[in-house]
């Protein structure tokens, strides 16, 4: 499943609009041209994405586990130290299979910046909450909400949740949670299907929580790499994304709850649900290609119709996100961009610098460099799905590369639509 | 006649397979009288994954099961039998394609060796692991 072998393609060339980015794919390459400064951007930013996601994928499982249907988690965001503490599956002396050779713990610099904060004073977590100098985790709960809105993309996993075996344990963690609470359990007997709507909520942030544990590391040993020299092209970033893939693709997604000490198996593992089909591969179709229209760019006027009647036709993910307007109201990616400003590499920060106007835009550019890197993320999710249902690059038999380009050409085909940002990121000055 | 699980415990070539399915907890179900039609990743297959693939898959024998069960079928099918169809719904649910013309393909795999009989089902090798999706 090598994804770097340079033969010529026996194909004649390809007439799609974006034959050249076809061709690259075929030779083993990403939908980014490979450049260094290119290597700079997404490297420099899976850094600076990965410490708030380190937090991300802890309090999405601490409020899957922990809060659970607490009907008033005001402190739902103030995760416990055991959840700080929590060690990543796949990072640490205590991994088995180690994609991370850092800590299993908590980034430092998450802890720093949760201790100190954008205002570099030692003061409670709740002051620090309030002056909303934190995380902003609401981000995080967008990305669950359009996995869980988008219900055609994961018609197993949400199966499972409409079944009698999930009904019985949920009901069951229901009962035992709200144990000597008369007036919730009360109002469970009354509107059942209120709570049992919120148990599924939950499920999908446990089912998120395990998607991004896995993302963490990959992002911050893929910066490691860069650092020591060990990432030299876009393509062999790629690469390693494609073998991270594969090599968790059967990691079991679950929603385990802790009520006073006691585990309920909501969703247990010998459910077979798996981290490629159950998580990644809806992550992306819900979050980089679909999610929900900006409330500053769409008006959701039905008389309008602005916004697609079909789910399948949502194109609002990051792949289509026009980064211009971060910063103004109605456009929520820029929770997430205001959160990787506090954990910049040095080196794009002086990048940032000397481009647009420098420091007073650095949200846009290093919106646009997120865009860049998820770019690169989705054509390792292409080569991987290609990889795994289809053909090797280098396969001799000519009718296996044609099925292969008929893939990479389906899969391009998404962004020939007038809000595609994909001819954008060829473009070096497109900052 | 030996049944599924004694050919491939039998044949060289298998031994991952062979640990798959006792990890996954198979083995008595391949072993019961069925039939079934099993499209047999061989030890070369197994090895094309990428590193960690099949060590991630081992250690969770549910996750892992899912996978084996792709790759079986109820009832007997042999090359001639599947001339005629397109796909097969897997133990897993999900379906099978399936072209017999020119070269007999599985999926993104070609047949090794089609048609090998046990008690209980067929059996044909082939030389990708084969994956849902």
């Amino acid at each position: 499943m090598s994804t770097t072998t340079l033969t010529p393609t026996a194909l004649p060339p390809s007439s799609h609009e974006f034959s050249e980015v076809i061709h690259r794919l075929e030779a083993g390459g990403s939908m980014l041209p490979d450049t260094p400064d290119n290597l700079k951007q997404i490297i420099g930013i899976y850094k600076a994405y990965a410490v708030p996601m380190d937090f991300y994928w802890r309090d999405l499982l601490y409020i899957a586990e922990r809060v659970f249907l607490n009907p008033f988690p005001a402190f739902k965001y103030f995760i416990s130290k055991d959840y700080l503490d929590r060690p990543n599956v796949y990072a640490g002396d205590t991994a088995e299979l180690r994609i991370w050779r850092g800590q299993a713990d908590a980034h430092p610099e998450l802890r720093a910046f949760m201790e100190k904060g954008e205002s570099n004073r030692k003061i409670p977590r709740l002051l620090h909450h309030l002056w909303h100098d934190r995380i902003n985790m609401e981000f995080a709960e967008a990305c669950m909400d359009a996995m869980l809105w988008h219900e055609d993309i994961n018609p197993k996993f949400n199966a499972y949740l409409d079944s009698e075996e999930y009904r019985e344990s949920s009901d069951r963690a229901i009962q035992a949670y709200f144990q000597g609470n008369p007036v919730m359990l009360g109002l469970y007997k009354l509107f059942p299907e209120m709570f049992r709507e919120q148990v599924k909520k939950l499920s999908y942030y446990a089912n998120l929580g395990l998607f991004w544990e896995v993302m963490a590391p990959v992002f911050f040993e893929m910066s490691d790499l860069y650092d020591e020299g060990k990432l030299t092209t876009v393509p062999e970033a790629m690469k390693f994304l494609v073998n991270g893939i594969f090599a968790v693709a059967g990691r079991p997604i679950y929603h385990h709850v802790d009520i006073r000490g006691e585990c309920y198996e909501i969703i247990p593992k010998s459910q077979g649900f798996t981290w490629l089909y159950e998580a990644a591969l809806p992550y992306v179709e819900a979050v980089f290609y679909r999610t929900a229209p900006f409330r500053g760019t769409k008006s959701y006027n039905a008389q309008a119709g602005q916004i697609p009647s079909r789910q399948q036709d949502f194109h609002y993910g990051i792949l289509y996100a026009d980064v211009f307007p971060v910063g103004s109201a109605g456009i929520p990616p820029t929770l997430l961009m205001q959160d990787m400003l506090h954990f910049l590499p040095d080196y794009l920060v002086e990048e940032y610098r000397q481009h647009g106007r420098g420091e007073d835009d650095i949200l846009i550019q290093l919106g646009i460099t997120f865009q860049r890197s998820m770019y690169n993320v989705t054509s390792a999710v292409i080569q991987a799905l290609r990889a795994a249902l289809l053909y090797p690059l280098d396969d001799p038999n000519p009718e296996h590369l044609k099925a292969n380009r008929q893939f990479f050409e389906q899969q391009i085909d998404r962004f020939k639509r007038p809000e595609e940002r994909l001819r954008d990121v060829q473009n070096q000055d497109y900052r | 006649m030996p049944n599924i699980v004694e050919i491939a415990v039998n044949t060289e070539g298998f031994s991952t397979l062979v640990a798959a399915v006792q990890a996954a907890g198979l083995v008595e179900a391949l072993a019961s009288p069925g039939p079934f039609t099993v499209f047999a990743p061989n030890d070369a297959a197994f090895a094309k994954l990428p590193p960690g693939t099949v060590q991630t898959l081992v250690d969770n024998p549910p996750q892992l099961a899912r996978i084996l069960k792709f790759h079986v079928v109820a009832g007997a099918y042999r090359q001639a039998d599947l001339a005629s169809m397109d796909n097969l719904i897997s133990l897993e649910s999900s379906p099978i394609p399936i072209r017999v013309h020119p070269v007999f393909e599985v999926k993104n795999s070609t047949v090794l060796a089609a048609d090998i009989e046990a008690s209980n089902g067929i059996l044909h090798v082939i030389d990708t692991v084969i994956l849902m999706g």
